[in-house]
């Protein structure tokens, strides 16, 4: 809890708007399916849950994210060992340089 | 009567043929059947047909002696390991293995086992090889044990990681605004304590939970005590389960609330009285918990001036963490919040 606290005041200083947050799959597949979002980051372990349907979602949305965990891997997902991974604890400049990467490599909105 | 003396004399001597004989093998062939380490003979001839099984490799492995003698070793072997083992145990058998072979074996029944299985050959005089003595150690128990002390060195690992980075957070958030460095001191301090209290309940409760009565006692504890206050709380609810996740959450949420009541609130005059109480509300949807804090008596209340911390801890964490809806209001006669989260149905032992 407190480290999605940390995460999101970092966020909210580098002047992110619109920060949300779930505590679970379902509720993080639920916010998907309401709001439309830049990028994300995901903790792998959600309590008794893995977070990789919502990972999965992400994909099929073309949503950039970044994994954290405190563990380092993926078991047996390595299909997502590719993608970009913040290892618990990490220093502030880390979870802003991947945020900056993220929304940089983000795909420009087409003109209406 | 003569005859029957000469009868007794042969008798005699087939007698004491048949003792010598015992003596000489006997205890070793009832050693090997009965001996807790399953043995086989197998003959050195193409797919080395079983000829000697004891009690202990048929408990081992599950088969009746009948289904194993006679048999091809390899080919029951093969029967229930995987297929890359199959090689090493051939190379065992030619002598040309380094290492005893490991191998992972799937019982008649589908259970598994792992073995070290040991291949001596058994030669004539002129070293030709007659026949393989195979014999096993079950190590299921080993690897079993080694499974589980990874699997623990794993999860403490995550623990460790986790926490490291919930107190990178706490010493981040205490930073955030400027203010003494005594303060920042003691307010690091005093969430650390409370952590590393929620840990210890979750750790007497071999981290698979605690009960809310146990986790409020143990939030307060500090406060009670420290200044004295015990007579002004009251506590009423049952010692409801919760979950290790629930646990570390809420005890940050009653930390942070008791730190107010003893800053600003109904702890910071002499008369002031703090109710905490909860009700199970069961939903089909699943159980939740519905938790009052209540402050009475405490000085005239005014509306903080910044959001802090603890108003976050209250209004977004456990939101978001729990998944529950909380509200928080300065009244004028006392701070009031009300936690809502769900929990699972049962309760604390």
């Amino acid at each position: 809890m407190l480290v999605l606290m940390n995460v999101e005041m970092v966020l909210e200083d580098l002047g992110c708007t619109a920060i949300s947050a779930a505590g679970s799959v379902a509720e993080g597949l639920s916010l998907l399916a309401q709001q439309s979002f830049d990028a994300a980051i995901l903790d792998v372990n959600l309590g008794e849950q893995k977070s990789y349907p919502v990972a999965d979602k992400l994909t099929e949305r073309g949503i950039r994210f970044v994994f954290s965990t405190g563990n380092g891997n993926h078991g047996d997902r390595s299909d997502l060992d590719d993608r970009p991974m913040l290892k618990k604890p990490y220093l502030t400049e880390d979870l802003i340089t991947v945020f900056e990467q993220l929304i940089a490599d983000m795909p420009m909105p087409t003109a209406a | 009567m003569a005859d029957v003396t000469a009868k007794s004399d042969v008798q005699k001597e087939g007698e004491a043929r048949v003792d010598a004989f015992r003596q000489d093998l006997g205890p070793f062939v009832v050693a090997a059947e009965k001996t807790r380490m399953p043995m086989v003979f197998a003959d050195e001839e193409p797919g080395h047909p079983i000829i000697f099984a004891n009690d202990a490799f048929l408990a081992l492995t599950g088969y009746e002696r009948e289904e194993v003698l006679a048999k091809s070793f390899q080919s029951l072997l093969a029967e229930g390991v995987d297929a890359e083992t199959m090689p090493i145990v051939d190379a065992a058998f030619r002598g040309e293995c380094e290492n005893d072979p490991e191998v992972h074996y799937k019982r008649k029944d589908g259970s598994e086992f792992w073995a070290k299985m040991f291949v001596s050959p058994v030669c004539e005089e002129d070293g030709t090889v007659v026949q393989q003595f195979v014999s096993f150690v079950d190590q299921t128990k080993h690897q079993q044990d080694n499974a589980q002390c990874k699997m623990l060195i794993d999860e403490l690992n995550h623990r460790v990681k986790n926490t490291l980075a919930t107190v990178q957070s706490i010493v981040t958030q205490a930073l955030r605004h400027p203010a003494e460095p005594a303060a920042i001191r003691q307010a690091i301090e005093s969430r650390l304590m409370a952590l590393s209290q929620s840990h210890d309940l979750l750790t007497s409760g071999n981290w698979e939970g605690a009960g809310l009565h146990d986790l409020v006692d143990t939030a307060l504890h500090p406060f009670k005590v420290v200044a004295g206050h015990a007579e002004r709380f009251t506590i009423v609810g049952d010692n409801v389960h919760l979950s290790p996740r629930t646990t570390l959450s809420l005890a940050i949420a009653f930390h942070e609330l008791a730190t107010n009541a003893v800053k600003y609130g109904a702890f910071s005059n002499d008369a002031g009285t703090i109710r905490i109480d909860w009700t199970v509300v069961e939903e089909e949807s699943g159980n939740r918990v519905l938790i009052h804090w209540l402050e009475r008596d405490g000085p005239k209340v005014t509306q903080p001036k910044g959001k802090g911390f603890g108003s976050w801890v209250l209004e977004r964490g456990i939101a978001h963490e729990l998944g529950g809806k909380v509200t928080l209001e300065y009244l004028t006669d006392g701070v009031a919040c009300t936690i809502d989260i769900p929990i699972s149905a049962k309760l604390a032992e």
